[in-house]
């Protein structure tokens, strides 16, 4: 969840908005003690408000709706985890900006109440930027409205989530400049922080599910970026004598051999309960389950103690990946060089 | 944009809007990152998709640090006082108004 202090309702009191993982945007309301119980954020009509995919508390599993202006129109699955309230259109009051966990678009939701009641629509608009889609590469992590160039206009800045348990490209940084007058007219965007290739043998940089802030940190006139995320990098390995290398080999047939074990004993898990399940309902079918994989419960613990031990081993020797989430400061020099 | 709507803007976005800003149309250079304290952790340090937010918590003027993560739970990072680079003390857990924590986890 990414939270933004913006008074939601006009009332002079700060309030939270966040998009969090269940794909509705919530409002942690101000008042006079403090910040009230997270509610979810309704449309007009008192719906929830989800691009397409959504956690059904009524079901307790991912559902999907379609709620979109306009056909055709990619949704990417639709999963809204990131959400900031932006007066987007100038009419004086915050509409909602859906950022999309599944794909790298970002969906308006336009508030056709007023500052106090607002009262958002019922369809998503997708925004465009220099005059085609509005893009985040890798996924959208997190929304920002500020004004990144100083010219009184309030920008979009944007950060990427990127693969962030992978190997695959990390995420990066981005503002979208806002040239328009009475209403939102974003240009390209300007990339602030490339993609990372999370190639490095120690932690550098944030290198994927990166959410980004910007103020002036330094004081010297130009805005600073802080960016939290996962820095993924391969720690440099010692030189491996034949003996060594010749273990490394063992080790890694035995991991490989233990990891297809935990699948085949999953397999034949699920293989049981599709046998067994038949004619029971699904709270007794669930039950079954649980019985039927705490009875390969024993198997299943000596496997991952092998496993685990094994990956120590190995790791010894030749060095995993780490993944570790850290919160970074970026410096713009800007300020610096102009003094 | 009239110094009014500026100022209305500013209070709407809690004054984290409008904050003085070098004049910027291309990418500028940053200095390489590096990682930022809480005390003497790592701000974010093994959270869950640590979202962090600018926002002067405490009303000392001062902008803390607001961290957000997956779960739902927001921490306070308080930007401490004085000269040289900004240095921000322990987290701590951000709570409601009911003396709870604040827990957007409801799903």
């Amino acid at each position: 969840m990414s939270p933004q202090f913006v008074d939601f309702d006009a009332d002079g009191k700060l309030d939270i908005v966040a998009g969090i993982f269940d794909g509705s945007p919530h409002l942690s309301r101000g008042t006079d003690k403090g910040f009230g119980a997270p509610e979810q954020i309704l449309d007009r009509d008192g719906r929830r408000i989800v691009l397409d995919q959504f956690w059904n508390f009524d079901t307790k599993k991912w559902d999907r709706a379609t709620r979109k202006a306009g056909e055709p129109l990619q949704l990417g699955g639709g999963h809204a985890t990131s959400a900031i309230a932006w007066d987007w259109d100038g009419d004086g009051d915050l509409d909602l900006l859906l950022g999309d966990h599944a794909s790298d678009h970002v969906y308006l939701r336009r508030n056709e109440g007023t500052a106090q009641v607002p009262a958002f629509g019922k369809d998503n608009e997708e925004l465009q930027a220099g005059g085609a889609p509005l893009l985040v590469p890798g996924t959208v992590a997190t929304l920002r409205v500020l004004d990144w160039n100083g010219d009184g206009k309030p920008d979009l800045l944007a950060s990427g989530m990127g693969d962030a348990f992978q190997d695959g490209p990390g995420g990066g940084v981005y503002v979208f400049l806002n040239t328009g007058d009475a209403t939102t007219v974003l240009g390209a965007p300007i990339t602030l922080v490339p993609r990372s290739t999370k190639s490095d043998d120690q932690p550098t940089r944030p290198d994927a599910g990166l959410y980004a802030d910007a103020f002036d940190l330094d004081g010297d006139g130009d805005l600073d970026l802080v960016v939290g995320g996962y820095s993924h990098w391969t720690p440099k390995g010692a030189a491996l004598d034949e003996a060594q290398q010749q273990r490394v080999a063992v080790l890694q047939v035995a991991i490989a051999t233990q990891e297809a074990r935990l699948q085949q004993l999953q397999a034949e898990v699920v293989a049981a309960h599709d046998k067994a399940r038949v004619g029971l309902d699904e709270e007794q079918a669930n039950k079954k389950y649980s019985e039927l994989y705490k009875a390969r419960q024993p198997e299943r613990s000596e496997i991952q103690k092998q496993l685990q031990a094994g990956k120590a081993e190995l790791d010894s020797l030749v060095p995993a990946v780490r993944r570790e989430s850290f919160v970074w400061y970026y410096e713009n020099l800007a300020g610096r060089t102009a003094r | 944009m009239p110094k009014t709507t500026r100022r209305a803007l500013s209070l709407m976005f809690g004054a984290t809007l409008f904050a003085p800003a070098a004049i910027a149309q291309d990418a500028p250079d940053f200095a390489a990152p590096v990682r930022l304290m809480a005390g003497d952790k790592f701000l974010g340090h093994r959270r869950g998709f640590p979202s962090p937010v600018f926002h002067d918590i405490d009303g000392d003027g001062l902008r803390d640090l607001v961290i957000g993560d997956l779960p739902g739970r927001l921490t306070v990072a308080r930007r401490l006082p004085g000269d040289g680079p900004a240095r921000f003390g322990p987290e701590t857990k951000l709570l409601g108004a009911d003396g709870k924590n604040l827990d957007f986890a409801n799903w």
